[in-house]
């Protein structure tokens, strides 16, 4: 390679090379295009810096302040402190609920409330058993942990029905809710309304489970009941419904208004225009609870009647079934012993068919066949009245003879009796005649039965109770449905005869959980008397068809049909077409 | 003025603090003062705290000190009115808070059959006090008995992430 510059390179040529001849080939320009030169620069801008912030921002802090529980002062003058007669067991939580297999039951805010803050308040709280035992509460049975979770429905509710299956301990949740509102102070004046027959078992109860509480029971005259009334300083006051219906005005004139109104027995309200409904309506309160295992005995208007105490407006009879249960659901709560508890001694059913005695046959028939010719004569002018004293008539024949007092069923009462008696056992026995009861009183004084019904005092039916539990000699107590099947704790009572049938299997259910209630020691055997071929087996069949009314509402789900006999129901008894069928035909 | 009752005596008040981690929301501090028997007195909860992923590299392991002790446990301290006798934790990096107040912090955790190194139980709980903290361990032990009497020492965890959990769905 020589020095001189790429583009002074010459073409070569075949002479110059001396080698010929040759076909000298145009190379063409082999002139090598110069290369770009490439700039590196040395100096340029600084590299961006990415700016990492680590520092964090100290967080928003929201804060919730509860007031401290209120002290509850003691009375100056209790005006009746009420204790139980009897020493009851006593369970005392001694040690804080410690394990995490301890069961904790948490008080949940109610759907209804809205604000967060007060849900905080419920959210915050310690679990139930903690608060007894920091509160020092003693209980003369332990709960059931079914029953902690209903004290812990009712609480925080201002509405709320407790629907529990009877037997499951009502009244003692809502008296131990009751107490805890009172320990903390959020409740000062807490008004007791119950049928007149089950004042005392209220007290009773209420000295068992809460016997800190100082209960005036309204009762007397006017005046005594006007100064019951404006009595400060007690937290509980108990009354009939009969009272609370005649002192209406009194109360709105002392101006009286109550922390925490709560019904027992609360289907007595089920119909709005009765004048116990406006009278426990017009009361002024913070909280309405009901107490009912029953709260659907007829039709879903049972329920509406009752909410417009627990809530007004929450539901109307216009609803669907189940938009009605979907607007109560959570404001009631309802268990059943079957779900709860398990171990409960079973209840025995059983349907003792019996024959008519050949007299109590031809009554019978006689009866019958003079009453349905009588109504089908009458035609339209058949009302549902003259139906219902039909059955009722040969109802009674059912179970008495009225011409010659014979009575299979009684035959049959006695020969079970001898067992029960026998084995050292007591035996409940329900009829829906007072009549009944006394001629049945007549025929089993062997067995030392007692008569309970609407027609005693309620000192003497508190007495029969007690000699019933505490005298062996009296094996059977007789007991009118109206006045025996609510209420009443009778649980040591192993038998339960109907010797006639309720015209509701709720009512009838009512009686049977008298005996198979919590503390029954052993299972409860249910003996239902049904005659044979007569109008006991008609109703049975009716009443079977529409057993489960309640549940489908509460259950949310299903057209409900009618739970207890209606008039169409009572013309069908007879092959009869109802009033207006007939008229319009 | 924050009113100091007698440390262990009826009028006592006990501080429980803790995190509840969100995987949606972020990092939620809680921080409940009872009574001696447990019932609420004051409730203070903070916004959710978010880490973002260069804090975590670049504060590595001291992240969670800094974020439970002086972030979320110091601002919610703070906030609060009372002066508890003792301030508890369920976690452990919550211990961090101590440089940050003036309470004794000490930290609670289940017995569960473990053996710990320092420390004391308290019915089923373990109770470890922080290291540094001047506060007679005797003393404190003899407060939680007394609060133990009345409340297991785990329990107001729950119901202070269970108000975190309804403060998320409000």
């Amino acid at each position: 390679m020589n020095d001189k510059p790429v583009n002074a390179v010459r073409s070569i040529r075949g002479a110059d090379l001396a080698i010929g001849p040759c076909r000298v080939l145009p190379w063409g320009d082999l002139r090598i295009p110069r290369p770009p030169a490439l700039r590196l620069p040395v100096a340029g801008a600084l590299p961006a810096v990415i700016r990492v912030d680590l520092g964090f921002t100290r967080p928003k802090v929201t804060s919730y302040r509860f007031a401290p529980p209120a002290q509850v002062a003691a009375p100056a003058a209790p005006p009746r402190v009420l204790r139980p007669a009897e020493p009851a067991e006593v369970a005392t939580v001694d040690a804080a609920p410690q394990s995490a297999a301890v069961r904790r039951t948490r008080i949940a805010p109610p759907r209804d409330v809205v604000k967060l803050s007060e849900k905080f308040f419920y959210l915050l709280q310690p679990d139930l058993e903690t608060m007894l035992h920091a509160g020092k509460l003693e209980f003369p049975r332990q709960p059931f942990p079914f029953q902690f979770d209903g004290m812990a429905f009712l609480m925080p509710r201002h509405s709320a029905v407790l629907a529990d299956e009877m037997g499951l301990g009502k009244s003692m949740q809502a008296i131990s809710s009751i107490r805890l509102l009172v320990r903390s102070g959020e409740a000062r004046r807490v008004l007791v309304v119950c049928p007149k027959g089950l004042v005392s078992n209220w007290a009773r109860e209420l000295a068992d489970w809460a016997p800190e509480l100082v209960v005036a029971v309204i009762e007397g005259d006017q005046p005594r009941r006007r100064w019951q009334w404006s009595l400060p300083d007690v937290p509980v006051k108990l009354a009939n419904y009969e009272v609370l219906v005649r002192d209406r005005d009194l109360v709105a004139e002392l101006g009286l208004s109550f922390d925490l109104v709560v019904l027992d027995e609360a289907q007595r309200i089920k119909n709005r225009a009765s004048q116990t409904n406006q009278s426990v309506r017009s009361l002024d309160r913070r909280r309405s609870w009901a107490l009912t295992g029953t709260p659907i005995e007829n039709s879903a208007d049972d329920l509406v009647g009752l909410f417009e105490f627990v809530a007004p407006g929450q539901i109307s009879e216009r609803m669907t079934p189940k938009a009605m249960g979907t607007a109560v659901s959570d404001h009631i709560l309802r268990r059943t012993k079957d779900k709860v508890l398990k171990d409960m001694p079973p209840r025995l059913n059983r349907d003792e068919r019996i024959e008519l005695t050949a007299e109590q046959r031809e009554t019978y028939r006689r009866a019958e066949e003079e009453g349905v010719l009588r109504l089908a004569d009458m035609g339209r002018e058949a009302t549902i009245q003259h139906v219902f004293e039909l059955v009722l008539r040969l109802k009674q024949i059912c179970n008495f003879d009225t011409a010659t007092g014979e009575s299979a069923k009684l035959e049959c009462l006695q020969a079970e009796l001898e067992e029960v008696q026998a084995s050292g056992r007591k035996a409940l026995v329900f009829s829906q005649w007072v009549e009944t009861l006394g001629r049945l009183e007549g025929s089993l004084k062997r067995f030392g039965a007692l008569q309970y019904h609407g027609g005693m005092s309620t000192v003497a039916r508190d007495q029969t109770i007690q000699r019933f539990k505490n005298e062996k000699k009296h094996s059977v107590l007789l007991l009118s449905y109206g006045a025996g099947a609510v209420g009443l704790n009778l649980q040591f009572s192993q038998y339960v005869f109907l010797f006639d049938r309720w015209w509701n299997p709720a009512v009838e259910d009512q009686a049977i959980n008298r005996a198979h209630r919590i503390g029954a020691a052993g299972a409860v055997t249910v003996t239902r008397f049904l005659s044979v071929d007569t109008i006991e087996e008609r109703i049975d069949e009716v009443l079977r068809r529409k057993r489960d009314l309640s549940e489908t509402i509460l259950s949310q789900a299903g057209e409900p049909a009618s739970a207890g006999l209606t008039a169409d129901d009572l013309f069908a008894l007879f092959k009869l077409a109802p009033p207006r069928q007939r008229a319009a035909a | 003025m924050q009113q100091q009752a007698e440390p262990g005596g009826d009028g006592a008040v006990f501080g429980f603090l803790t995190a509840v981690d969100s995987p949606l929301h972020g990092l939620f501090g809680g921080y409940l003062v009872v009574d001696a028997v447990g019932r609420p007195l004051e409730f203070h909860c903070t916004a959710p705290v978010k880490v973002s992923r260069a804090q975590q590299i670049l504060y590595g392991s001291t992240l969670h000190s800094h974020l439970h002790g002086q972030q979320i446990g110091g601002a919610l301290l703070a906030e609060s009115k009372a002066s508890p006798t003792i301030v508890l934790t369920d976690h452990d990096a919550m211990l961090h808070v101590r440089p940050h107040t003036k309470l004794p912090v000490a930290l609670v955790r289940p017995l569960d059959g473990e053996s710990f190194a320092a420390g004391f139980a308290v019915g089923e709980s373990h109770v470890t006090t922080h290291a540094g903290d001047p506060t007679n361990e005797a003393a404190i032990r003899d407060w939680l008995a007394t609060l133990a009497q009345a409340v297991d020492l785990r329990e107001p965890f729950e119901r202070i992430r269970a108000a975190i959990e309804e403060a998320q769905r409000h």
